[in-house]
């Protein structure tokens, strides 16, 4: 066996060029006893840890390094021999990404001098002699003396013998020894399929076009020492000097010691006593009367466990951040979440409210010296202030010493299809058939029936090879993007860690390695996220502050209201953090809430790990007493105690992995990590043989074994730990006591917070006047920009803001509210005259009629009027207050309702006045279509036709095919369930109707009512008959599928990412 | 999204506007056509030339429609009525699905063919005077107005033009300028309105009528040189030069006699043209004698002016006549030359077409592959041969051709050329030919290749490709 080591490897993270990812390339290489392998790539350092992790163990090493390309010279192999060195490399590229945009990095020849020091170079030749570029060698033959090699690679091109003397030649004469190597781009030859491809989507061509700009061959995979001591047998110096460089580079990742930040202010205690010091006065603001023993447990263990672990400026850190957030005027609510925010120690320095002394079991979990975990804290905050947050943490820190993580964006089945698609020829048209009908296929890839219902040929040579390379392509990395709030801060310098970039976003700097690359590192990072709901809970805050006085904190809301758990228990939750989803809100009854910890299994129960599971109805089952509670074996008891049995938090998947199957806690932590990745690697089929197996060979049930394993499969997906569901459910306790206390004070709050939540403003408008809220219309004398409350009885009317109407600005409006305060509006021209509002803000006013206070003033008065105000002139009548000019007067046609609540839909997306469904009631009575509210005196499985607008079309990855629609009329809400094969019927209705009739079979399960379809009809066009010439533009729920596809995959990713 | 739709595609809700992914949700086996505006426009254009079969003033309006001012062409036709209904009828046929009317005003004709609810290829006739009541139903967008004053108009309840008639004026205009005003007036004819004529295009063909018939070849040419003289001059005046060029010759036995030509590059010397038609000359049987000759242009391309260079040689105007006189007198499918492709694999790496064929004009020489040495004859089928090489891919040392035995005294290779996996692969290949390039005792150079890699169970398969020299 020749000895050699590969030192020229460009991965998958030189994005559209590597075709192989960058642990393929680690596992070949080990493979064929490569002594090491370097990872090479573009001026990145992206795929480094990747590879570093694969190769540890494997008895290879991994050399960390880059390639680097300039602007003004060769590019270069740049691999540093230690960590000195390493961070001049991580400067480096720092230097050059930083003075670039987004993506780009701009290096010059004088960068690569200043960072010289302690690197091997090894510069890369071009294909054909150049008398230019050996003069280059020279001159860094003498820059770098002894530190520079020139690389030599086997081309296949036919002249080699001729280019390697040459090489040879040139390299001795400039003093940079020849170095063998190949120049990888994947991992096995059979990859070169796909290298081509990646090279036409860079060059934007189909293959066929493509030509000579491919590779001529697929000789760029790793090989065999054997084979390249073949190739260079004339240069033997060439390989052994393979062998003499990886000697050289000593540095490994594990010698990167990562080293949290100082805090300041610490008045000359160590950060230790500082913790201590800090929680301690925690202890006495929480407990004035006394800390009860079990929580003095508690903080103390929890103490010698930090202590132990050096944790300790972690949490200074998170505590900074969140006092920073707290000292803010006005405060900014947070909460925090994660594994080790539920702890005492949290809970005293406020960054948690889950008080300790209510003895319940989730601070068992904290940090454990076995299990080997970094410190988990998320910390959210209002979504509107989070930015604030942000700035701080750079400015405080300094853009030297902080930065967002990276995400990397990897293709995903769609995207690989679309692609592949495109250079391999297929018509736009068979691409967005392929992709258009299916709804999340995205793991198992397309199969060959589907394929056939398209009117495709799955035997076609072409398409079969488009299919299996966007399924190769499938999980490749695309582009690195910004963690949604991941913060990674340092002692000393970042850039010295890690290469950063600047980020598409204004004002944000991002590192190069991700959140797995940082856990693997055991680099800590503290993740800064948005919630909507907090910045809702702080506005309710204020009103009732306001409007009914005393001002409240998270902890000051009464625990355990049995009115609230009521309200929750009857599914009467829209709006409420977490559980208002139609999916949420029918297992309500089921699951009946009574308590905090009830709220926890909610919260995490409807889930695709907890459903893929098949763990749901076991565990109603158990808590409804219908099923005796077992436990697969006493060892498991302790594990799944609390939830009766039944595995449905992630943390038990884990711990049932370690004590069922036999799992060492690295090797949880493993398989946690290629959950939340599985997608990307494909490596958690390795762990499935070994669970089940394991499990089985410990006298467990092979199916629960297999449904445990699933289970961790589908919180691979969206994943719901316990220790997140715990910070959530108190969220949802919060929300739901400020429904249920002041209706109006949480309507008005979330109307304010929008966007954020499930449902659009008519439904929480609507839900507002169910709960005897007099809501109020937006008026030109009476609103502000936010919705407000105004005097009245106990429950206080809600005002409208002008924040509701489409197209208005919010400075404009402010104009109004200023003008305003000396004296009301008496006509339109006098608003105008008063306020110098721009024409457009003027009918957006008038649109959505908020001039009644002006005499009953109507719409379409309004628009006229303002429409008559010729606006360049109104200086000249600035001083008087009268009308304008005498015109002639006009007698336009008179509004009906129906025009009107179709003109309040498209100003506003809602109507005060009617349902649009009203109007149509005599009609559909005639034809035996009931009211929604009948549907609650209707005997379960009786066949019932009702109609209404349509609200929300969502089809669940997990529910088969099957579409859940909800309609509105006028009385309330209709769930509807279209089986597959009804929506393969209905389709069109489903996917365009905004007036549906539905006949179906009423499924009755507790107070949780279904209509399951059976015929649907599409009445969209008798909305036509309330505006004869205008469409009723019906606001979908913000959780709408079919209109908003894009945004709710994206919450739905940004929710899955948070909780690992 | 979606620029139009099909009466099918309309019936199932579709409608333009709408995008892509929500149309295909709703109708998964939508068939989706690319828009092409640009072309839209020109058939447009085309239908709308075509149209002046009917009246010598037609104009095109938008993107989908055409004005025909046919006042005073009714005489020609029966009525108004039939001069309309033959518009959409042949229109038809074109598989154009057209509404036309016929009204007094340009801007009531314009609102009756949109709005008035008429089926597909009808049409509405609005008799003199009719238009104020037949406007009164239709919607204002009927009256050629913007989009925001349309919309403004319905919000304050003007949703039809009837709704207008009766307003008065002055406070239409603060609101809405005078747009409206205008518009009303012209559909009703109390303001006029003239409709802007397509331009017609210079034909670019030249005739000669002859004081007597002719016959002899000697005449005809004579002819033809005046005719090319005369269409020359007018193709440089514009700039252009012909690439397609028809000699007609009218018999007096209303017969037509054709000959057509084509050149490889634009051209307008009327020598050379004229060379290329004469050599075809023989081929027009003049019968009882040719009465009248039109020489027509079918294609032209813009010839940029050029100054003569100074070394003549350097402008390859020397070799243009040359391959016009050739392909033209073998036929143009006779007289080749080779492109390059883009490709690896020699055989694919250029191509034959014909020299008058326009569409590989955007080669340029850079497109060959020069980075490595290819012969300068390649063989169209490889000829197998048997090879001594050492294993497994250093260059033969001994080759067997055609039985004769050639001794390798210098080579060069590997080089190795994947073949195009995206193409149905030959069997047993690897995908790969390893190709060599040597020299033989006598000085002689072949390519030789091995198909696939060397394979110790199997005798590998060996072919010489090419000769150098």
């Amino acid at each position: 066996m020749s000895d050699y080591a590969e030192l020229t490897v460009t991965t998958n993270f030189s994005f559209l060029e590597g075709a192989s990812h960058p642990a393929e390339m680690a596992r070949q290489a080990a493979f064929y006893g490569h002594r090491a392998i370097a990872i090479t790539d573009r001026n990145t350092l992206g795929g480094v840890v990747r590879a570093w992790v694969e190769s540890k163990g494997s008895g290879m090493r991994c050399i960390i390094g880059c390639r680097l390309d300039f602007r003004n010279r060769p590019s270069v192999v740049c691999l540093p021999t230690d960590k000195a060195a390493y961070h001049r490399l991580s400067r480096l590229l720092t230097i050059g990404k930083r003075r670039a945009p987004k993506g780009e990095c701009w290096l010059d020849a004088a960068d690569l001098s200043a960072h010289a020091e302690g690197q091997v170079l090894i510069v890369l030749p071009p294909d054909d002699a150049d008398p230019i570029f050996e003069k280059q060698l020279r001159k860094d033959g003498q820059a770098f003396a002894g530190n520079c090699y020139l690389a030599g690679q086997h081309r296949y091109r036919g002249d080699d013998a001729e280019r390697l003397a040459w090489l040879a030649a040139i390299a001795e004469r400039a003093g940079t020894p020849l170095v063998a190597t190949n120049d990888v781009l994947y991992h096995v030859p059979e990859r070169r399929v796909l290298q081509d491809v990646l090279a036409c989507v860079r060059l934007k061509c189909t293959i066929e076009q493509a030509g000579r700009r491919l590779e001529a061959h697929a000789e760029r995979h790793l090989k065999p020492g054997v084979e390249m001591a073949r190739l260079f047998r004339l240069y033997p110096d060439a390989l052994a000097r393979t062998i003499e460089i990886a000697e050289r580079c000593r540095f490994n990742m594990d010698d990167l010691k990562y080293e949290y930040p100082d805090e300041e202010g610490l008045e000359g205690r160590t950060v230790a006593e500082e913790l201590v010091f800090r929680v301690e006065q925690g202890v006495r603001d929480r407990y004035p009367e006394g800390v009860p023993d079990m929580v003095r447990k508690q903080v103390d263990h929890e103490l010698a466990l930090v202590a132990e672990l050096k944790y300790e400026p972690y949490f200074l850190t998170v505590h900074d951040i969140v006092r920073f957030a707290r000292t803010r005027e006005p405060p900014i609510l947070c909460q925090g979440r994660g594994s080790a925010a539920n702890s005492a120690l949290c809970y005293c320095l406020t960054i948690t409210e889950i008080n300790p002394a209510e003895g319940n079991t989730l601070f068992e979990r904290f940090l454990s010296r076995d299990r080997n975990e970094p410190p988990d804290i998320d910390v959210d905050f209002e979504h509107e202030r989070r930015e604030e947050v942000i700035q701080h943490i750079y400015d405080h820190y300094t853009r030297e010493r902080a930065g967002l993580a990276a995400t990397v964006i990897c293709y995903r089945m769609r995207a690989a299809l679309r692609d592949v698609g495109k250079v391999m020829g297929l018509s736009a048209d068979a691409v967005a058939a392929l992709n258009g009908t299916i709804w999340g296929w995205s793991q198992d890839g397309l199969p060959e029936a589907r394929v056939r219902e398209l009117g495709l040929d799955p035997g076609d040579k072409r398409l079969a090879l488009t299919l299996m390379l966007a399924q190769e392509l499938t999980g490749f990395p695309r582009h690195l993007s910004q963690h949604v709030g991941g913060f990674v801060i340092t002692r000393g310098p970042l850039g010295d860690l890690v290469p950063i970039s600047n980020a598409a976003m204004k004002d944000r700097t991002v590192i190069e390695w991700d959140k797995d690359d940082l856990d693997a590192l055991r680099i800590l990072k503290i993740d800064v996220l948005a919630l909507g709901m907090l910045t809702c809970v702080r506005k309710a805050f204020d009103l009732i502050e306001q409007h009914h006085g005393g001002r409240h904190t998270m902890a000051s809301i009464p625990q355990g209201v049995k009115g609230v758990y009521d309200m929750i228990c009857a599914a009467d939750t829209i709006g409420v953090f977490q559980i208002e989803s139609r999916a949420q809100m029918s297992m309500l009854p089921r699951l009946k809430p009574r308590k905090y910890y009830d709220l926890v299994i909610e919260v995490a129960i409807v889930r695709p790990g907890p459903i893929q599971g098949d763990m749901v109805h076991p565990y109603l089952r158990r808590r409804d007493d219908k099923e005796k509670v077992t436990y697969p074996s006493e060892a498991l008891r302790q594990v799944l105690e609390k939830t009766l049995g039944v595995p449905l938090f992630q943390e038990q998947a884990m711990r049932i992995a370690m004590v069922a199957a036999g799992f060492t806690a690295g090797e949880a932590d493993e398989l946690r990590r290629a959950m939340a990745t599985f997608k990307q690697t494909g490596t958690i089929g390795n762990f499935r043989d070994r669970m089940i197996e394991g499990m089985v060979a410990r006298k467990y049930d092979r199916d629960f074994a297999e449904r445990c394993f699933k289970q961790i499969e589908g919180f691979g997906n969206y994943g719901f730990p316990e220790s997140h569901a715990a910070s959530f459910a108190l969220l949802v306790y919060v929300s739901s006591w400020l429904k249920w206390r002041h209706p109006e004070v949480f309507a008005c709050a979330l109307l304010n917070s929008q966007p954020m939540g499930f449902y659009a403003p008519a439904q929480i408008v609507r839900d507002a006047r169910d709960h005897q809220v007099e809501v109020r219309e937006i008026d030109v004398n009476d609103s502000d920009w936010d919705c407000t409350l105004e005097a009245g009885g106990a429950v206080k009317p809600l005002r409208l803001g002008f924040r509701l109407i489409k197209g208005m600005a919010e400075d404009e409006a402010q104009k109004v509210i200023a003008a305003r305060a000396h004296g009301a509006f008496n006509t339109p021209e006098e608003l105008a005259r008063r306020t110098g509002l721009n024409a457009r803000s003027l009918e957006c006013l008038a649109k959505a009629d908020a001039f009644r206070s002006m005499a009953g003033m109507d719409r379409r008065a309004a628009l006229w009027a303002i429409k008559g105000i010729e606006t360049n002139r109104l200086p000249l009548f600035a001083a008087l207050d009268g009308p304008i000019a005498q015109e002639v007067s006009v007698a336009l046609p008179p509004m009906k309702l129906g025009e009107h609540v179709v003109a309040d839909y498209a100003a506003t997306s809602l109507s005060l006045k009617r349902h649009p469904v009203a109007f149509l009631r005599d009609s559909l009575t005639a034809r035996g279509i009931l009211k929604t509210e009948a549907l609650g005196q209707t005997r379960d499985g009786r066949r019932v036709m009702v109609a209404g607008l349509v609200l929300v079309r969502q089809r669940p990855g997990t529910a088969n095919g099957t579409i859940f629609l909800t309609i509105e009329d006028e009385t309330g809400v209709a769930n509807i369930i279209i089986w597959k094969d009804r929506f393969e019927k209905y389709r069109r209705i489903v996917m365009g109707g905004s007036l549906v009739a539905v006949q179906g079979r009423l499924q009755r399960e507790g107070i949780v009512l279904h209509l399951v379809a059976e015929h649907l009809i599409d009445l969209s066009a008798e909305l036509g008959d309330l505006d004869w010439d205008r469409k009723l533009d019906v606001p979908y729920a913000r959780a709408d599928e079919v209109l908003r596809p894009g945004e709710d995959q994206r919450d739905l990713k940004i929710r899955s990412r948070d909780f690992h | 999204m979606l620029a139009a739709v099909d009466p099918a595609a309309a019936l199932v809700g579709l409608a333009p506007g709408m995008s892509v992914a929500d149309a295909r949700a709703r109708v998964p086996e939508l068939r989706l056509v690319d828009a092409d505006p640009a072309g839209d426009a020109k058939a447009l254009a085309d239908f709308a030339d075509w149209c002046s079969r009917f009246s010598p003033w037609t104009s095109v309006d938008g993107p989908d429609g055409i004005w025909l001012d046919v006042t005073g062409c009714v005489p020609l036709v029966e009525s108004e009525q039939a001069l309309a209904q033959d518009l959409v009828a042949r229109a038809a046929r074109l598989n154009f699905a057209a509404r036309a009317a016929v009204a007094d005003t340009p801007g009531a004709a314009w609102a009756v063919a949109r709005y008035d609810d008429l089926p597909a290829s009808s049409i509405r006739v609005l008799a003199p005077g009719e238009a104020r009541k037949a406007l009164a139903p239709l919607p204002v967008a009927g009256l050629r107005l913007s989009p925001e004053i349309t919309q403004d108009l319905r919000r304050l309840g003007l949703k039809r033009i009837g709704d207008l008639y009766g307003m008065a004026r002055a406070p239409l205009t603060p609101r809405f300028g005078e747009a409206v005003a205008r518009r009303l007036d012209q559909a009703l004819g109390l303001v006029e309105e003239p409709i802007s004529p397509r331009q017609p295009i210079m034909p670019r063909l030249v005739r000669r009528i002859l004081a007597e018939p002719i016959s002899t070849a000697d005449a005809i040419e004579h002819g033809l040189v005046q005719l090319m003289a005369l269409l020359c001059r007018q193709l440089e005046e514009e700039g252009l030069g012909a690439r397609h060029l028809e000699l007609a010759c009218f018999r007096i036995d209303a017969r037509v006699e054709r000959i057509g030509v084509g050149t490889s590059r634009p051209s307008h010397q009327p020598d050379h043209l004229a060379r290329l038609l004469t050599e075809k000359i023989g081929e027009i049987a003049p019968g009882f004698g040719i009465e009248v000759m039109q020489l027509r242009v079918l294609a032209v391309e813009p010839m940029a002016p050029r100054q003569l260079g100074l070394d003549a040689k350097a402008d390859g105007g020397a070799v243009a006549p040359l391959v016009d006189r050739l392909a033209n007198r073998l036929g143009a499918r006779n007289v080749l030359r080779l492109i390059p492709e883009n490709s690896h694999l020699p055989e694919r790496a250029a191509r034959a077409v014909s020299v008058l064929d326009d569409r590989h004009r955007d080669k340029r020489p850079q497109d060959w592959p020069v980075a490595r040495p290819r012969p300068i004859r390649l063989l169209a089928h490889p000829d197998p041969i048997e090879v001594m090489a050492p294993v497994p891919d250093d260059p033969p040392l001994m080759f067997r051709w055609r039985r004769i035995p050639h001794r390798v005294r210098r080579a060069e290779g590997p080089e190795r050329i994947a073949l195009e996996w995206w193409r149905e692969p030959e069997a047993g290949t690897d995908g790969i030919r390893d190709y060599y390039r040597v020299e033989d005792e006598a000085g002689r150079r072949f390519w030789l290749y091995r198909r696939g890699l060397y394979r110790p169970e199997t005798a590998p398969a060996w072919f010489l490709h090419g000769f150098f020299a």
